[in-house]
């Protein structure tokens, strides 16, 4: 029974998003730290996770979720805003880094609103 | 060893980096001025580089790899002297002329903001990710 708690997509995508938003993190980090060595290009979520995501979510089958593990490539679409080949552009990465932040909100309180569930219905206390 | 912060010994790197970067500039700044260095010379502008190790290729099994920066080398600017003449300048040529360091005061200044606004940003990213992990930590409490 507790199985199948944890075994909802709903919850199971937002674990795997979890680790997604730390890995992302992760390449924001490195891309701001970046900001000023030439040649440097831009890092982000490698964009087949998001796809693989969405199809083990339409799916609804726990074991799809299992095999998902997010990477990190290069942005291929980013361009260098200067002479030296840099393809980090500040306010970009600012805006990124807030959006992971709030998207790691959104997920945290995801996974303690269906912990809470299962305590409730326990303790029968809210 | 855990990760709680994840990557955050890239920003640390850069952090380092960009403060290397701000004591150069302020060592530019401060000696814009000096006509007579250690080589009997007129000081000269001093430039730093950041590198990178070089990132991982594409479509290996882990994917590409985060890497911080680090600084290269601090070369000179070899831009030649200014000729100011000032004949009374203990430091002047036959014809009055005295070379003053290659530094303009402009370029240093919006070379120091860059940089404060790199190393802002990178500030961010701690206090973010500082953020992040204390969230992490209240997983399942109300």
């Amino acid at each position: 029974m507790i199985e199948a708690i944890f075994n909802q997509p709903n919850y199971l995508a937002a674990k795997k998003t979890l680790d997604a938003v730390a890995l992302r993190q992760e390449a924001i980090g490195a891309n701001l730290a970046n900001l000023e060595t030439p040649g440097y290009k831009r890092v982000d979520l490698a964009p087949a996770f998001q796809r693989e995501l969405e199809r083990a979510c339409a799916s609804r089958e726990p074991g799809q979720f299992a095999s998902l593990k997010p990477t990190l490539a290069v942005d291929p679409t980013a361009m260098p805003h200067g002479l030296d080949g840099n393809t980090v552009s500040l306010e970009q990465e600012m805006m990124q880094l807030n959006q992971n932040m709030i998207t790691h909100t959104l997920e945290t309180q995801l996974v303690t609103g269906t912990l809470q569930k299962l305590r409730m219905a326990i303790t029968g206390k809210s | 060893m855990i990760q709680i912060l994840s990557g955050i010994q890239n920003t640390t790197a850069a952090l380092d980096a960009e403060r290397t970067r701000l004591d150069v500039i302020s060592e530019n700044i401060a000696n814009a001025q000096t006509t007579r260095g250690p080589d009997g010379k007129p000081y000269q502008r001093r430039i730093v580089a950041f590198e990178t190790a070089l990132q991982q290729a594409l479509g290996s099994h882990q994917g590409a790899q985060t890497t911080g920066p680090q600084v290269a080398r601090i070369s000179k600017d070899t831009r030649a002297p200014i000729q100011v003449y000032e004949p009374e300048h203990q430091d002047a040529d036959a014809r009055g002329m005295v070379a003053m360091p290659n530094i303009n005061i402009h370029e240093e200044m919006a070379d120091m903001i860059a940089a404060s606004r790199a190393f802002e940003a990178n500030l961010a990213v701690v206090k973010n990710s500082r953020a992040m992990a204390m969230q992490t930590l209240a997983i399942g409490k109300r």
